[in-house]
């Protein structure tokens, strides 16, 4: 038996080791400067990330008509609200929201690599990224909701979304029962990247 | 065959993994980082000239392309950015930019004295333009007049394309039939031209229902549609009879 799927004991330390050497050359010889790969990163704590798309749930569930435009011409409708710059930039340039119902709940899914909308959703969260989940969503969505603590009976329609061309895709959540009082504000607290790609509901609080 | 290509369905996995995190390590940031700015930077789009040193293409096709030819079982072994800093850091290797040698040396300088800080410097235009890259992004769409060959409510066949190195049609789909649910406006590029495989020129893409029973007969779940946005290339009429059929 050969050991192809061990690990060394120091597999972290190499990794941390190697990139930060990569960096460091790449700063060296002029590909980036020293502050490149922070002004990345900060980009996505600031104008990228799921605060964006927690804005754009909040406001469908408390205007009707624009989750109604959010639906026919997803851009268009974030365009009206007053985000970020770059909600049309990288892995934004096309993006398709699909609302959840009573009688249909929808998943989104990449299973030839980890496409994800990058300006209302910042970066993928690991099980998305997950070669496992990618499989089995494709052909046994509730099996796999399940293990994510998401009973979907056969009486409600699953739609899973398979993103392998340019398009990027979330999902609009139903807004949960007993938030009628809530501000917007409050209502973006309870929307999370993964009731926006499917596999959880928002719950209130 | 690539498995990567065909993960779609594959059976026997084990349960899924939520970990919510996007990065588990905090060195995964930094690699993230480095992609974000080598796509940036990639001599090919419409933006400011800088003084970087990055005169090689870079995309989304070449990160997927490294990750696609991995031998499958490394592919699940090492997780998500262990197989980006493998292909990005082969990349520079690859296109001379730095030596493997060199990688090593600083390797063990770094393993020894981790906070040894990062070198400073660099012209501030490089990272404007991966800033102007993020907020603008790069669209595939063109602005080309073209005639899509389906409608909503077609019947379509996929075909089963030569593919070589790469694709972007998922392998559970070759040769099943669909409906088309939606014709996206306009046509639209992909990253690179994958050769017999036949997608990178401006097509139309399309947005395919599929039933899950005529992907896994009898070994799927009820009242549930797959959706694929497929590129034109990997569509096809219906056989008469299949869309009498249907």
């Amino acid at each position: 038996m050969n050991n192809r799927f061990e690990y060394p004991g120091d597999r972290e330390q190499k990794s941390a080791a190697r990139a930060k050497a990569l960096e460091a050359l790449l700063i060296e010889k002029g590909v980036i400067t020293s502050s490149t790969v922070d002004t990345v990163l900060n980009f996505f704590d600031s104008k990228m990330g799921p605060f964006n798309g927690a804005k754009i749930v909040a406001r469908a569930w408390v205007d009707p008509a624009f989750k109604e435009r959010l639906v026919a011409d997803t851009p268009g409708a974030i365009a009206e609200l007053d985000l970020p710059e770059g909600m049309a930039g990288a892995e934004g340039e096309h993006m398709r929201a699909v609302a959840n119902g009573p009688g249909v709940h929808n998943l989104i899914i990449c299973t030839l690599c980890s496409c994800y909308p990058w300006p209302v959703l910042g970066l993928p969260p690991y099980w998305y990224k997950d070669p496992t989940f990618r499989s089995r969503a494709a052909r046994e969505p509730r099996a796999v909701l399940k293990e994510f603590g998401l009973n979907i009976p056969n009486t409600v329609e699953v739609k899973v979304w398979d993103s392998s061309a340019q398009i990027r895709w979330f999902v609009v959540p139903e807004r949960p029962a007993g938030t009628e009082g809530l501000s917007e504000a409050e209502l973006e607290r309870l929307v999370t990247p993964e009731a926006m790609m499917g596999v959880a509901v928002a719950k209130a609080a | 065959m690539k498995l990567q290509h065909y993960l779609g369905g594959l059976e026997g996995l084990g349960p899924v993994v939520f970990e919510k995190r996007v990065f588990v390590e905090k060195w995964e940031e930094r690699i993230f980082g480095i992609h974000t700015a080598m796509m940036a930077l990639s001599p090919q789009l419409p933006l400011p000239k800088t003084p970087s040193t990055f005169k090689t293409i870079w995309t989304w096709a070449d990160l997927r392309k490294g990750a696609e030819s991995l031998n499958p079982f490394d592919y699940f072994k090492f997780r998500y950015y262990e197989k980006w800093l493998g292909g990005i850091s082969g990349y520079f290797i690859a296109n001379g930019y730095i030596t493997e040698a060199e990688l090593e040396a600083k390797t063990a300088e770094y393993l020894a004295d981790p906070s040894k800080p990062l070198p400073t410097g660099g012209d501030k235009a490089i990272d404007d333009r991966v800033v102007q890259y993020l907020v603008e992004g790069d669209s595939p769409k063109r602005d080309v007049v073209v005639e899509p060959e389906f409608a909503v409510g077609d019947n379509v066949l996929v075909k089963n394309v030569p593919s070589v190195e790469h694709t972007r049609l998922p392998g559970f789909l070759r040769n099943k039939a669909g409906v088309v649910e939606t014709v996206y406006p306009g046509a639209y590029t992909y990253l690179c031209d994958t050769g017999p495989d036949g997608v990178g020129p401006a097509m139309p893409v399309y947005c395919v229902a599929f039933d899950p029973q005529v992907l896994w007969p009898n070994n799927t779940e009820p009242n549930f549609t797959l959706y694929a946005d497929l590129y034109a290339a990997y569509v096809a009429a219906a056989p008469v009879a299949m869309s009498a059929a249907a």
